[in-house]
């Protein structure tokens, strides 16, 4: 049995090759990720415990003003100690602001905490110096002996950059400020823990409920949870694993089936010379377990090489990634799934073999014709998944109900597949029955539908992998439009440029205008009042400007004042408490007091809105104060901040807006999309070297068949055409249904997880990207074919017909 | 070689070859299945090729029928030289003028009888002629079974679709490479019985392969292969010529 089972390895191996080709990919994905997590793991916890080495003690506390009292403390006594956390406020250059808002942490004057790794200039010596982080300050080209202005209104405070660190990921800052500067941003600055150099006595004096703890165990803890958040964005990456496999479980199979068809009359020329059933059934297992043990050290292997090629790639640009090191579990995992997903796929299969009648290897050989079809039992189970699970979304919607509808949507696919003999080899005969068909799609149709079964295992892989793809981009899309509505709602200007003490000059909307983010501007005339000591812009708004988005025009009634709720935390507190309790404010205009009716709002700036008539009332001779601006689609809001703060200038004007906000949000749905698409478009590579595999086998099984056409006259040409039209109906009815499911499913998953969660659901299809995936998938099948119809096409008319 | 008396009766040829020799193989391990073959096959009759197993048979009537290039000497084939038409030239050229029966493998397993014998005028893209269709099925005696499929069919019957598939298109010449190799000796009668109808009563042209005495003995000329080379070429042959060309060369 032995001889047989090496002679036939050795003489199928290339009818191997594809569905060992699954197995690699799916192996290498598992490895690849276990190599990106480790890299990833490494890189970020790698330096946690650097702020901390130079202390025996962390101090942790729930409440920031205790981190204050300690740091003020040690500064007093000069007891060393370092806060472990940060301040978001705005930073600028000569008048021009280079962020919105950044990240700002502490530089430690005493030497041992000054933990930074020093990449040029020195460490701060004294309060008005700062460290700047080199990678933050690429873009905004900060140097050594900058001077930046941190901080807003009265808090603002100059220091002067006077070296450059690299700071790692899980505690890096953009800027690092001594604690005397620090301090001052008590409106933004968040510390939850204290590097602390003293004795634990005086730290609970200062701060009872501060909890003391080793540094070694923060930094323990910190690494955990870091690690933790790792693995989970790993398990996600799983989940797509699991997709891939179960598509190459189906490719496997598929292949295994088609062999041991092919090899029907072999097994019963063995069954017939004396080998026993089950000699049969070990020997073709023997060959699956083979496949499987090397088809996943290739994948391990390959594995390696891409996560190690991947972690060097992703170091190039994210400073942060760790080194790449084999993961021992991950292999071992990767091998071992590989190995099971081979057998288990073929288990199926080897069944089928050991019915082989000895008889078969003595009936006249009229050609292999494997006809295979749906049997009755398999169609009563399709019904009962599909209406079972039909019946599930239904709830699923009714109910809001996500486990239902998971549930819901597996039942229901399964039912599609399970119907897949039925239904796509209808289908295919529909698309080859559209007009214009010539004797090639004639011919290509009725080859793709010969065998069912295998129509539709070939079409089930590439189906998995579309209807997944469209739901999860149209599922996105309609969240996407969601969400747009309700950032329209909250931030109804993408950037507004307000006066702070000076008018604006003329002409700023042109100028604007003309900057390439920019789609539209305006600029609001305006005038400047007083509450109490603060000074504060008014804007009249006399109709809707072109520029504000969402349902809120932001014009208010005459006689109103809207008033942004920063602004009002600013007035004294005799004013504020006027406009929370009495929903009025009095202003001075130009010495005379005006009371008006006050509605606390948001999203036009550091300004109060009145009016057009209102305005014209209080100050006959208004000036431009505020410039209101709709950003171009896809502008990239660092450059439009940028531009804006450059055309304000050193006037001290104001710069806010939506639109960062806005195409962040932008940002993580794409980044989600693309992430999303192109770990299923894995799965959507196997099915595709399946779709390849089944025409592949299907070729050498026609050898005689196309022969004979040849012979009676298909030119290459036209046998090449059939072989690519098969290809394509195969690959386009898979990823028309795919598509169509999908959307079905995506439909179901807007109601029962969108709807409940914001209020204007549209369910909006993504067109261009569904047709994407579709077109790409179906170009992609047509692709698979390219090798088989050159095989098939090179068989000589003769030589196909020759007995052997 | 053991020329013949008297000249074919029929003066026009369907099919000729001169100088054809065809090798096999690289130059060291080199199998020459055909060693300077000159022939002449007359239009309107019915040729049988013998020879023994290995002679060199199919691989004459496939370089005849340019399904196998010649590597050297000249076909003609309807008065075209074969030689310089490129795959779908000679692609094109076989559905126009050319029908086959093979010995087996001889119909799609999907078609039906019917469709099978339509298939090269689809390929072709060419207009059914009813009259000639209606009259080759009836010849062929397969008006009852157009709707079958090939494996409802016995295997004579499947021969008699592939025979009619053959000449539906009314081609110059029809070779068959052993066409009752896989049948049994009634079966092989009712073939043979067709073949030679077809020649007689419709006028085709076929060369048929075979190896055997009995299937020689329905056609009107044989022509004889040994080792590659033609030992003879009989018009009309009796059995004992016919012999006694067969023993020729192990006398
Ligand atoms: N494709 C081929 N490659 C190599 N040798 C071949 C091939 N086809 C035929 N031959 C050889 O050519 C000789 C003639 O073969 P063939 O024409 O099939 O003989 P016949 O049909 O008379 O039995 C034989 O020796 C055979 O082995
Ligand atoms: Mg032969």
């Amino acid at each position: 049995m032995r001889t047989a089972l090496l002679a036939s390895l050795r003489h199928h191996t290339r009818r191997y090759v594809a569905s060992g080709l699954a197995v690699v990919i799916g192996v290498a994905f598992i490895v690849v990720t276990g190599i990106l997590t480790g890299a990833t793991r490494e890189g970020l916890t790698a330096d946690v415990g650097a702020p901390v080495a130079g202390v025996d003690t962390v101090a942790t506390v729930d409440d920031p003003q205790a981190a204050q009292r300690l740091l003020d403390e040690a500064a007093a006594r000069d007891v060393p100690a370092l806060g472990l956390g940060y301040a978001m406020e705005p930073v600028a250059r000569d008048g021009v602001q280079l962020a919105a808002s950044a990240d700002i942490g502490e530089a430690s004057l005493t030497p041992s905490l000054q933990w930074q790794e020093l990449e040029e200039g020195r460490f701060p010596a004294t309060a008005g110096e700062a460290l700047a982080d080199v990678n933050a300050a690429k873009r905004t080209d900060v140097g050594v002996g900058d001077v930046l202005r941190v901080g807003t209104g009265a808090a603002a405070r100059e220091v002067e950059v006077v070296g450059m660190v690299d700071s790692p990921a899980a505690l890096g800052a953009s800027l690092y400020v001594p604690w005397q500067v620090l301090s001052g941003f008590d409106g933004t600055l968040w510390i939850d823990a204290v590097a602390w150099g003293g004795s634990a006595d005086l730290a609970r004096e200062i701060a009872p409920a501060a909890e003391l703890e080793p540094a070694t165990d923060w930094v323990a803890e910190r690494q955990a949870e870091i690690a933790r958040g790792v693995d989970v964005i790993a398990i996600m990456a799983l989940i797509f694993v699991v997709i891939a496999l179960v598509v190459a479980v189906l490719v496997i199979a598929n292949t295994f089936a088609i062999l041991f068809a092919q090899r029907q009359r072999d097994f019963a020329l063995l069954r017939c010379v004396g080998v026993t059933r089950r000699q049969l059934r070990r020997s073709v297992r023997v060959e699956a377990l083979l496949l499987g043990i090397v088809a996943s050290l290739t994948g391990v292997a390959g594995g390696i090489a891409l996560g190690f090629g991947a972690v060097a790639l992703v170091r190039h640009w994210f400073a942060d990634m760790g080194t790449a090191s084999l993961p021992p579990v991950w292999l071992a995992a990767g091998f071992t799934v590989g190995v099971l997903v081979t057998v288990a796929a073929a288990w199926m299969p080897t069944r089928s073999v050991t019915r082989v009648a000895p008889l078969a290897a003595l009936r006249p050989d009229t050609g292999v014709d494997v006809r295979s079809a749906a049997g009755r039992g398999r169609l009563t189970l399709a019904a009962l998944a599909l209406v079972g699970g039909v019946t599930l979304l239904v709830l699923a919607v009714l109910g809001h109900q996500v486990p239902l509808m998971l549930a819901g949507g597996t039942a229901a696919f399964i039912g599609v597949l399970l119907f897949g003999p039925v239904l796509v080899p209808a289908l295919i005969r529909l698309v080859g029955r559209l007009p214009g068909a010539g004797p090639v799609r004639r011919l290509a149709t009725g080859n793709a539908v010969r065998n069912p079964r295998r129509t539709a295992t070939t079409a089930a892989s590439l189906l998995i992998g579309v209807t997944l793809t469209t739901a999860v981009l149209t599922g996105l899309a309609s969240s996407r439009t969601a969400l747009d509505v309700e950032m329209d709602a909250s931030y109804p200007l993408d950037a507004t440029v307000t006066a702070a003490t000076d008018p604006l000059e003329t002409g700023l909307a042109d100028r604007a205008t003309a900057l390439d983010g920019v789609d539209d501007a305006v600029t609001l005339e305006g005038t400047f009042a007083r509450a109490a000591d603060v000074r504060l812009p008014l804007v009249g708004v006399g109709t809707r400007p072109a520029v504000v988005r969402g349902p809120d025009d932001l014009v208010p009634r005459d006689g109103q004042l809207l008033l942004p709720i920063a602004l009002v935390e600013e007035l004294p507190k005799h004013l504020a408490d006027q406009v929370y309790d009495d929903a009025t404010l009095t202003l001075r205009v130009a010495g005379r007091p005006i009371t008006l009716d006050t509605v606390v709002d948001d999203g036009w700036g550091r300004s109060g809105l009145v009016s057009a008539a209102t305005l014209a009332r209080i100050d006959p001779d208004p000036q431009p104060v505020a410039l209101w601006v709709r950003a171009a689609d896809g502008a990239d809001p660092e450059d439009l901040q940028g531009d804006l703060a450059a055309l304000a200038g050193a006037s001290g004007a104001a710069l806010e807006g939506g639109y960062g906000n806005r195409s962040w949000v932008d940002l993580q749905v794409d980044v989600l999309t693309g992430a999303v698409v192109s770990l299923l478009g894995i799965a959507i590579a196997i099915s595709l070297v399946g779709i390849g595999n089944t025409l592949g086998l299907s070729v050498l099984e026609r050898g005689r068949e196309n022969a004979l056409l040849r012979a009676l006259g298909l030119t290459r040409r036209q046998l090449r055409r059939a072989m690519a039209v098969e290809g394509l109906l195969l690959a386009g009815v898979a990823s028309l249904l795919g598509a169509a499911l999908g959307l079905a499913f995506a439909r179901v998953g807007v109601e029962v997880m969108v709807q409940p969660a914001v209020e204007h659901v549209v369910f909006a299809v993504p067109v261009v990207q569904v047709a994407a995936v579709v077109g790409v998938a179906a170009l992609a099948g047509l692709a698979a074919c390219v090798l088989p119809a050159r095989r098939a096409a090179r068989v000589a008319p003769a030589a196909g017909l020759a007995l052997e | 070689m053991t020329t013949t008396s008297t000249t074919p009766p029929q003066t026009s040829v369907a099919a000729s070859a001169r100088g054809l020799t065809r090798t096999y193989g690289a130059a060291d391990r080199a199998v020459h299945a055909l060693r300077g073959v000159d022939l002449d096959l007359p239009a309107g009759r019915f040729t049988a090729i013998m020879g023994p197993s290995g002679s060199g048979k199919s691989t004459l009537m496939h370089c005849l029928a340019g399904l196998d290039p010649a590597t050297s000497g000249a076909v003609t084939v309807a008065g075209r030289e074969l030689a310089g038409l490129d795959d779908t030239a000679l692609t094109l050229f076989r559905r126009e003028h050319i029908g086959f029966v093979f010995q087996a493998f001889n119909l799609l397993p999907m078609l039906t009888a019917g469709q099978n014998i339509l298939l090269p005028l689809e390929l072709a893209g060419r207009e059914v002629d009813r009259a000639l269709y209606d009259q080759v099925v009836s010849v062929l005696g397969l008006t009852t079974r157009l709707g079958h499929l090939p494996s409802e069919l016995s295997g004579g019957q499947q021969q008699r679709v592939a025979i009619a598939r053959a000449l539906v298109t009314r081609p110059a010449i029809v070779f068959a490479d052993e066409p009752t190799g896989n049948l049994d000796s009634e079966a092989s009668a009712e073939v043979l019985g067709h073949l030679r109808r077809s020649v007689r009563e419709l006028g085709m042209t076929v060369v048929m392969v075979t190896h055997e005495l009995d299937a020689a003995a329905y056609a009107d000329d044989v022509v004889v292969i040994h080792d590659g080379a033609i030992t003879a070429h009989l018009v009309e042959p009796s059995a004992d010529v016919l012999v006694a060309a067969l023993r020729g060369r192990n006398r």
